[in-house]
């Protein structure tokens, strides 16, 4: 009994996923992600002090606007489209606790995998090799991250479709991985002249962002296969709003 | 009378019943929802949806709030803090008569 209470629950709570506009937002964000990284990675740098802080900047304001014209969008289609068919949901308030735990979790989505490359090119500048071996392994780590992120929302929504998603995206980033291997680039550590400001090393964080654009783009096109699939769904469901259909 | 038989005999009879469950558990999970999305996923009949929320309500479980989307005129509904604390309560009473060996 309590299993089934449990599966109710979950599904009010998974209620904001139900029409498959969320995931194409999203898949459209990351697309436009993917672009700026594939920017960066294509064009050559010769400063890294100058294009650090570039590209943190350019990410960020993209995930801010982006974010926010996502929230938008997605608040007009939701009350043009899904509430007038299946109903209006007011999600649980957020306490500041809360609160809290998304801003720290939001700043960490904005700034970890670009925190974690320069991490490792000042661990390079000391060490000189471990750089060399990213291209190959980051896509696979930031998928494998986002792929625990996946199953734990699917857990707690009750969405099946999430644990396809992540299965996707690792399978996404394990690829990327063995692309990056495929075009000769190590997947061991190899020693690099030491220096954050040296052309190879330059050269080996520009193939990590292209790594990172791939698999970020592939994640974006995932989610929005998957979000045309859920819209398509919902719309055989419910094909006029409610108070038209009686 | 065994603890499990009276645990049973305790259980809140207004959330018990299996229709009020669903729209206490669908309820418990956000803040507010409207008739129409109760009605979805309770797959009641709209009458029967009616009735039960008005016992819900007549047990201080449940509160309406008529508000307007634009021009259109909007009931939420949501689970007061006794609605919420009485399904803890229910959900508690239930595992300890399941949990307990005969």
């Amino acid at each position: 009994m309590n299993v089934q209470i449990d599966t109710v629950m979950k599904r009010a709570r998974g209620y904001w996923f139900v029409d498959g506009f969320t995931e194409m937002v999203a898949g459209g964000l990351f697309v436009l992600l993917a672009g700026i990284l594939f920017s960066h990675g294509n064009s050559p740098q010769t400063s890294f002090q100058s294009w650090f802080p570039l590209i943190i900047r350019e990410v960020s304001i993209a995930k801010f606007f982006g974010l926010l014209a996502a929230a938008l969008i997605l608040w007009w289609l939701k009350d043009h489209f899904t509430y007038p068919r299946t109903g209006f949901v007011r999600g649980n308030r957020v306490t500041a606790a809360q609160l809290f735990i998304v801003l720290r979790n939001a700043i960490l989505f904005l700034l970890l995998p670009l925190f974690g490359l320069l991490a490792a090119a000042l661990f390079v500048a000391s060490a000189g090799s471990v750089l060399s071996s990213m291209p190959v392994w980051f896509p696979v780590g930031v998928s494998l991250i986002w792929a625990v992120l996946f199953v734990l929302a699917g857990e707690w929504l009750g969405l099946r479709r999430f644990r396809l998603l992540a299965v996707l995206i690792l399978l996404t980033g394990i690829k990327v991985g063995i692309g990056q291997f495929a075009m000769g680039l190590p997947a061991l550590p190899i020693n690099l002249q030491s220096g954050i400001l040296q052309p190879p090393v330059l050269e080996i964080i520009n193939h990590t962002l292209r790594s990172l654009g791939f698999l970020v783009l592939a994640s974006g096109v995932i989610l929005m296969v998957s979000g045309i699939v859920t819209f398509l769904r919902y719309r055989k469901e419910n094909p006029t709003p409610y108070t038209e259909a009686v | 009378m065994s603890g499990s038989l009276q645990n049973l005999s305790g259980l809140d009879r207004v959330i018990h019943e299996p229709a009020r469950l669903t729209l206490v558990a669908l309820l418990s999970s956000v803040e507010s929802a409207d008739f129409l999305f109760l009605l979805k996923e309770s797959g009641l009949t709209k009458g029967n949806l009616s009735v039960h929320l008005s016992r819900l309500e007549e047990a201080r479980y449940v509160q309406a709030e008529k508000t307007f989307r634009g021009k259109i005129p909007h009931t939420e509904y949501k689970l007061t803090s006794k609605g919420k604390s009485a399904f803890d309560q229910y959900r508690k009473s239930l595992g300890s008569i399941f949990n307990k060996k005969a």
